[in-house]
C-alpha cells in the first residue's frame, strides 16, 4: 500500500537517498536529505520522511530524538508500511523484540508480500522462539521465493524445531529432487547429514540407516558419517557392523575414549577381566594411544590391577608426566585402589633411593632411572596425600620435591593447592607468587596465581597481575570484562562478598549476567549466516545450546553469589549515607562542621565529574572499538546502563532483583538443591506461603535428607501457624494437604528431636538442629550449643562446616556465647592446624609486592 | 583424557580454557563463528570429569586466488596436563579433518617470535615450515613467526579409503 502521502518525484527522490544512505551507513547525508524534504512547507510533516530521519538519528546514538521522529512520523501515516518497519527496526535496535514484532506485523498488514520485512520477522521469531510464527512467516517467504534455497531449508527448519519431522523430511525431500544432477559438495553433504539427524530425532532409526546407507559417497564428512552409522548398527542391534565402524574410528582417532565404549558394547564385552584383555590388546595395536593403557585401569582388580598400575605409573614417573594424579584421580573411589597404590609409590621412593630403580628385582637389570623418577614420585605423593586431606604428609613430600629440584614450577602449585585445601588462602597465594615469578611469560601459572589472590582477598593485586597479560591502554578489569573472562569476575564477586563490598559484588555479578545476554544476542547474525552455509546441524546445536545457556556453571555461580548478596542486604540494608556521618560529627563544633561539609560537598562533586568523564571517555572508546570491529551490523546496539556498585547496593527491591538471578535457575538448575532453598529464602521473606512450598517440595525431591532443608522446614512449619488465619481457605487447604508427608501432625519442637535423632552422626545435621533447637526455645541455648560444637562420632567433619559453625556462635545466632566460642575455635585449632579462619585473628599481612619484582625481572630478559 | 571433535556447548569451555592459557582472546561470537562455519575442525581434549584441558580452534582461509588451506586460529593446552602429546594429536585430528571435508592443501599458523614451546612443537614435532616473519603481528608489537604444514600426506591418507569404499 502506498504511503497516504506521496511524494512528487523530486522529493521521491530524495527520500530514495535517505534510504540508501541508511544502507551504507552515510547517516550524516542521509540527515540532509530529510531536512531538503522537511524544509519544504508542503511536506514538514511527511511521515515516512520523519521516520527515516528518526531511525538514521538512531544510528547516531540518539536514541531519544529517534523515537520522537518515529512515533511522530507514525502518527502522521499509520497506513504506511514503511513507518511500522521502521519503528519495528527501532525497537529491534533497542532489544524490545516483542514490541518490534507487533510492528512488522502491522508493517505486513499494508504491504503483506514485503519480502524484507518477512525477512526481519522471521529473524525475530526465530530469535524469540515464537516457532509457530516463524514456520507461518517461512511459509509465506517460499511462496514468493520458491526458487531460493533458504526458503527451502528454512520453511523445512521451522517443521523441525516444532517436531514435526513429516512436514520437515518432505519439504527438503522435495527440495533435494530439484537439486538432482547438481555437483555434490561440501553444502550438499552437510544438507544430507541435517536431513539424516531429523530422520533419527523422529525416532525412525531403520529409515535413518538406510538414508546414511544410500547417500555415504555424497557425504565428504566421514567422521560423522561413521559416528553416525556405528551409532545406528549399535541401536538397531547389527553390532558386527557396529564394531566394524568403531574399529574403523578408532584407527582415525585412538584417543577417543567414547569409541572404545561403544566398542565394547558392539563386542558386548561386559565382564571386568574381557574388558581389561580387550584394552590390552589394543594398547599393543596403538602403542602411542592413552585410552587403552588408562582405561583397564578402571576395571582391573587386586593383583591384575597392581600390575597394570605399577607399569602405568611408571612409564609416567620415568618420562616425567606432571599429570600423572589428575589422571589417575579418578580411580580414587575406590579405596583398595588408593591402597595399592599408596604402597606401590612408597615402595618406590624407598628403592630409588637406595638403587635409582623402582623394584629391587630390577636391580640388576638395565640402566637407573632418571634422577627425576624420585621427584617425580615426591610430586605424585603430595597430591595423593592433600587429595587424602593429610596436610602434614602432603607438605612433607612437596618440601622434599622441592629440596630436590628448586626450580620447578609445577611443585609451587601443588604447595599452594595444599595450603588451600587446608584452609590458608594467604600461605596458598604466596606459593602461587614464586610460581609465577618462575615463568612471567606463562599465562596459564599467572591466572592461577591471581585466582589464588582473589581467595586470599587481594583483588587489586589479581587485576594487576592478570593485567601483565591484557591490552595495554586499556585497565585490565574493562579488558577482562570485554573479552567476558569470567572466572576472574566470579572470583571478584565472591571476595567482595567476602570483603562486606556488596556494590562492587553486585557490579561483577550483573557483569556476568550481561555476558550470558550477550551470548544470546550472538544468535542473531547465525540465522541467516548458517542457512547461506548449510551448516544446520550446528545451528540446530547453537539454538538448543542457547535455550539452556544459562545453565552453565558460570551463571549458577555468578547467580548464586548475587542472590546471597541481596538476601544479606534485604536483611540489614546498607545505613544511609548522610546518617552515618551525623554520628561521626556529633563532637564537632560548629565551624569545624561546616568546613568538613564544604570539603565533603567539593569531594563529592570532583567524584562525581570524574565519574562522568570516565564515562565519557568509555563511550568513545567503545565507539572507536566498535568502529574498528569489521562486519559488526549491530553498530546500533544501545548503551547499557553503566553499572554503580552504589546504586546497586542500594536497590529498592533486593528481592526482586535477586529473583531476576534465580528464575533462570529454577528452570536450568533444577536439579541442585541449592537453587531451591535460595528460593525458600527469598519467599519467606516475601512471604509468600505457596512459593515457599513449591521451593521446599522441589528440594525434597532433589534430596530430602539435607540438612538445610530440615530447618527450612521447620521455619515454613512456624510460619504457618502465624499466618494461617488469614489465608483464603482454598490456600490454606493446599498447603495443609501438601505438607502432610513433612509434618505428621508432630509440632516442631517434635519435628526437630526426630531429626537430631535420626541424624546424629552427621555434623551438618546436628547442627541445622541446634540451631533450631534454639531459636524454639532459647532457654535451651546450652544444649543446643553444646550439640553444635560435638565433633565426635561424625563422619561429615570439615572446614566448610566447621567454620560455618564458628560463624554462627560468632555472630550470635545461638545468642552469647563468648566461652563456648573459645573452646569451639580450640577444638577446630587442633583438629585442622593449618586452617586460617581457626587461628587467631592476626593483622592482614600486606600482599607481597610481586608485581613490581617481576616487572623488572621482564624487563631484564627482553 | 579424550579427544574429539568440538560441539557448540564446548565453545564456551574453549573460551575459558584459551583465557586461562593464551594472552591472544576472543569474545563468544568468535567461537560461534568458528563452530557454525567449520564445524569439523576444531577439537577438545577433556578429562574424565568433561572439563576441558586443550583445545584447538581452526578454519578454513577463504579467499580464492590462493591453494585451499586451513589456518589454525587457536590452540591451548593446560599447563597443567602438558607433557602428554595433546597438542600434537589435537592438530593431527583437525588436520585430517581440513583434508576430508574442505581439500585443504596446507595448514597455516602464527607463532609468536617468543614462544619457544610453542615453537618447537610445530617444527619438530608436527613439521610445520617457516614461512616468513610478519612484524608486529601481535597487539603488543611482537612479531609472529608465519608457518605452514604440507598435508598431502593426509590426502594419501584419505583416499585409499574411498576407494575401499566404493567397491
Amino acid at each position: 500500500m502506498p504511503s497516504s502521502n506521496p511524494l512528487p518525484p523530486k522529493e521521491n527522490a530524495l527520500f530514495k537517498r535517505i534510504l540508501r544512505c541508511y544502507e551504507q551507513k552515510q547517516y550524516k547525508n542521509g540527515l540532509k536529505f530529510a531536512k531538503q524534504i522537511l524544509s519544504n512547507p508542503k511536506y514538514t510533516e511527511h511521515g515516512e520522511t520523519l521516520a527515516m530521519k528518526g531511525l538514521t538519528l538512531n544510528c547516531l546514538g540518539r536514541k531519544e530524538e529517534a523515537y520522537e521522529y518515529v512515533r511522530r512520523g507514525l502518527r502522521n501515516d499509520l497506513k504506511s508500511h514503511v513507518c511500522w518497519h521502521v519503528y519495528g527496526l527501532l525497537q529491534r535496535s533497542d532489544k524490545k523484540y516483542d514490541e518490534a514484532i507487533k510492528c512488522y506485523r502491522n508493517a505486513l498488514k499494508w504491504e503483506k508480500d514485503n519480502i524484507q520485512i518477512l525477512r526481519d520477522l522471521s529473524l525475530l521469531q526465530i530469535q524469540m522462539r515464537d516457532l509457530e510464527g516463524y514456520r507461518d512467516t517461512r511459509y509465506q517467504l517460499l511462496m514468493l521465493r520458491p526458487t531460493q534455497r533458504a526458503s527451502w531449508i528454512g520453511y523445512a527448519m521451522s517443521f523441525h524445531l516444532l517436531e514435526e519431522y513429516k512436514n520437515a523430511l518432505n519439504i527438503l525431500e522435495t527440495f533435494l529432487e530439484q537439486q538432482k544432477g547438481n555437483n555434490f559438495d561440501y553444502e550438499h553433504s552437510e544438507l544430507l547429514l541435517y536431513q539424516n539427524l531429523i530422520i533419527q530425532e523422529s525416532g525412525d532409526l531403520k529409515e535413518a540407516l538406510k538414508h546414511l546407507d544410500s547417500t555415504q559417497d555424497q557425504i565428504v564428512d566421514k567422521l560423522t558419517l561413521k559416528e553416525n552409522l556405528g551409532d545406528l548398527f549399535l541401536k538397531l542391534k547389527q553390532f558386527e557392523k557396529a564394531a566394524e565402524c568403531y574399529e574403523e574410528l578408532i584407527q582415525r582417532n585412538p584417543e577417543n575414549t567414547i569409541y572404545y565404549n561403544k566398542l565394547l558394547q558392539a563386542k558386548r564385552l561386559e565382564n571386568g577381566q574381557e574388558i581389561v584383555n580387550f584394552y590390552v590388546n589394543y594398547s599393543e595395536k596403538y602403542p602411542r594411544a592413552m585410552p587403552p593403557r588408562r582405561l583397564p585401569l578402571n576395571y582391573a582388580t587386586g593383583g591384575e590391577f597392581r600390575n597394570l598400575v605399577d607399569k602405568y605409573m611408571r612409564k609416567a614417573l620415568s618420562k616425567g608426566v606432571p599429570p600423572l594424579f589428575v589422571d589417575l584421580r579418578s580411580l580414587y573411589s575406590d579405596k583398595t585402589k588408593i591402597e595399592i597404590i599408596e604402597s606401590l609409590l612408597l615402595h618406590y621412593v624407598e628403592v630409588l633411593k637406595k638403587t635409582g630403580k623402582y623394584h629391587e628385582l630390577e636391580v640388576n637389570n638395565g640402566p637407573k632411572e632418571p634422577a627425576s623418577a624420585l621427584l617425580w614420585v615426591y610430586y605424585y605423593l603430595a597430591q595423593h596425600y592433600d587429595y587424602l586431606k593429610q596436610t602434614e604428609k602432603a607438605l612433607s613430600y612437596i618440601d622434599a620435591a622441592i629440596e630436590h629440584t628448586p626450580t620447578l614450577i609445577e611443585l609451587f602449585v601443588v604447595k599452594g593447592r595444599i595450603y588451600k585445601h587446608a584452609g590458608d588462602p594467604q600461605e596458598a597465594y604466596k606459593w602461587l607468587d614464586e610460581a609465577q615469578a618462575l615463568d612471567t611469560a606463562d599465562r596459564y601459572i599467572n591466572s592461577k596465581c591471581a585466582k589464588y589472590m582473589l581467595r586470599a582477598d587481594y583483588i587489586k593485586e589479581a587485576e594487576d597481575t592478570c593485567g601483565k597479560f591484557t591490552r595495554e591502554g586499556v585497565s585490565a578489569m574493562e579488558n577482562l570484562n570485554e573479552m567476558q573472562c569470567m572466572w576472574f569476575q566470579t572470583e571478584c564477586a565472591l571476595a567482595y562478598q567476602r570483603l562486606g563490598k556488596y556494590g562492587d559484588s553486585l557490579k561483577k555479578c550483573h557483569e556476568i549476567d550481561r555476558h550470558f545476554s550477550e551470548i544470546i544476542e550472538d544468535q542473531f547474525d547465525f540465522h541467516t549466516y548458517c542457512m547461506r552455509k548449510m551448516t544446520l546441524r550446528s545451528y540446530v546445536g547453537l539454538l538448543r545450546l542457547e535455550d539452556v545457556l544459562r545453565g552453565h556453571p558460570f551463571y549458577f555461580k555468578a547467580a548464586k553469589c548475587a542472590i546471597e548478596v541481596y538476601l544479606h542486604l534485604f536483611d540489614e540494608p546498607l545505613k544511609d549515607e548522610s546518617a552515618e556521618q551525623e554520628l561521626n560529627t556529633e563532637n564537632l563544633a560548629p565551624s569545624e562542621l561546616k568546613k568538613l561539609r564544604n570539603k565533603q560537598r567539593k569531594a563529592r562533586r570532583k567524584a562525581e565529574q570524574e565519574s562522568a568523564q570516565q564515562r565519557e571517555a568509555q563511550v568513545k572508546k567503545d565507539q572507536h572499538h566498535k568502529s574498528r570491529q569489521q562486519g559488526d551490523v549491530e553498530a546500533d546496539t544501545p548503551q547499557l546502563d553503566e553499572l554503580i556498585p552504589d546504586k546497586l547496593a542500594r536497590a529498592d527491591d533486593p528481592l526482586e532483583q535477586a529473583i531476576k538471578f534465580l528464575q533462570p535457575l529454577q528452570t536450568l538448575a533444577k536439579d541442585r538443591i541449592e537453587t531451591h532453598l535460595m528460593a525458600f529464602e527469598l519467599y519467606y521473606r516475601k512471604k509468600r506461603g505457596l512459593l515457599m512450598l513449591q521451593s521446599l517440595k522441589r528440594a525434597y525431591q532433589v534430596d530430602p535428607k539435607n540438612p538445610k532443608l530440615h530447618s527450612c522446614l521447620i521455619r515454613f512449619y512456624q510460619f504457618i501457624q502465624e499466618n494461617k488465619g488469614s489465608w483464603d481457605p482454598s490456600v490454606e487447604q493446599v498447603i495443609t494437604q501438601e505438607t502432610k508427608v513433612y509434618f505428621d501432625s508432630k509440632d516442631a519442637s517434635r519435628l526437630n528431636k526426630e531429626f537430631l535423632e535420626n541424624n546424629s552422626n552427621s555434623l551438618g545435621a546436628v547442627y541445622e538442629g541446634a540451631k533450631v533447637m534454639y531459636q524454639l526455645d532459647n532457654k535451651r541455648q546450652s544444649d543446643a550449643i553444646s550439640l553444635a560444637t560435638n565433633l565426635d562420632n561424625k563422619y561429615d567433619v570439615n572446614i566448610e562446616i566447621c567454620t560455618e559453625i564458628l560463624n554462627s556462635l560468632r555472630t550470635g545466632e545461638f545468642g552469647s556465647c563468648d566461652a563456648q566460642l573459645e573452646d569451639f575455635t580450640e577444638k577446630c585449632k587442633v583438629t585442622f592446624p593449618y586452617t586460617a579462619a581457626f587461628k587467631p585473628p592476626s593483622p592482614k599481612v600486606e600482599p607481597l609486592n610481586s608485581s613490581e619484582a617481576n616487572h623488572v625481572q621482564e624487563q631484564d630478559s627482553n | 583424557m579424550n579427544i574429539r571433535c568440538a560441539k557448540p556447548e564446548d565453545l564456551m569451555n574453549m573460551q575459558h580454557c584459551n583465557l586461562l592459557c593464551l594472552p591472544e582472546n576472543y569474545q563468544m561470537k568468535y567461537y560461534f563463528y568458528h563452530g557454525l562455519s567449520w564445524p569439523q575442525l576444531s577439537y577438545v581434549a577433556e578429562d574424565e570429569k568433561g572439563n576441558i584441558v586443550g583445545y584447538v580452534l581452526a578454519k578454513m582461509e577463504e579467499d580464492q586466488e590462493d591453494l585451499k588451506h586451513g589456518h589454525i586460529t587457536s590452540l591451548a593446552v593446560k599447563r597443567s596436563h602438558r607433557r602428554l602429546g595433546l597438542a600434537q594429536k589435537l592438530m593431527d585430528q583437525a588436520s585430517e579433518a581440513m583434508v576430508e571435508c574442505f581439500d585443504a592443501k596446507y595448514v597455516s599458523l602464527h607463532v609468536r617470535k617468543s614462544n619457544r614451546a610453542a615453537l618447537n612443537l610445530y617444527k619438530n614435532a608436527l613439521r610445520f615450515e617457516t614461512v616468513e616473519i610478519e612484524p608486529k603481528y601481535y597487539a603488543d608489537g611482537e612479531d609472529a613467526y608465519s608457518m605452514r604444514r604440507d598435508l598431502s600426506e593426509f590426502s594419501r591418507k584419505a583416499k585409499p579409503k574411498a576407494e575401499y569404499k566404493n567397491e
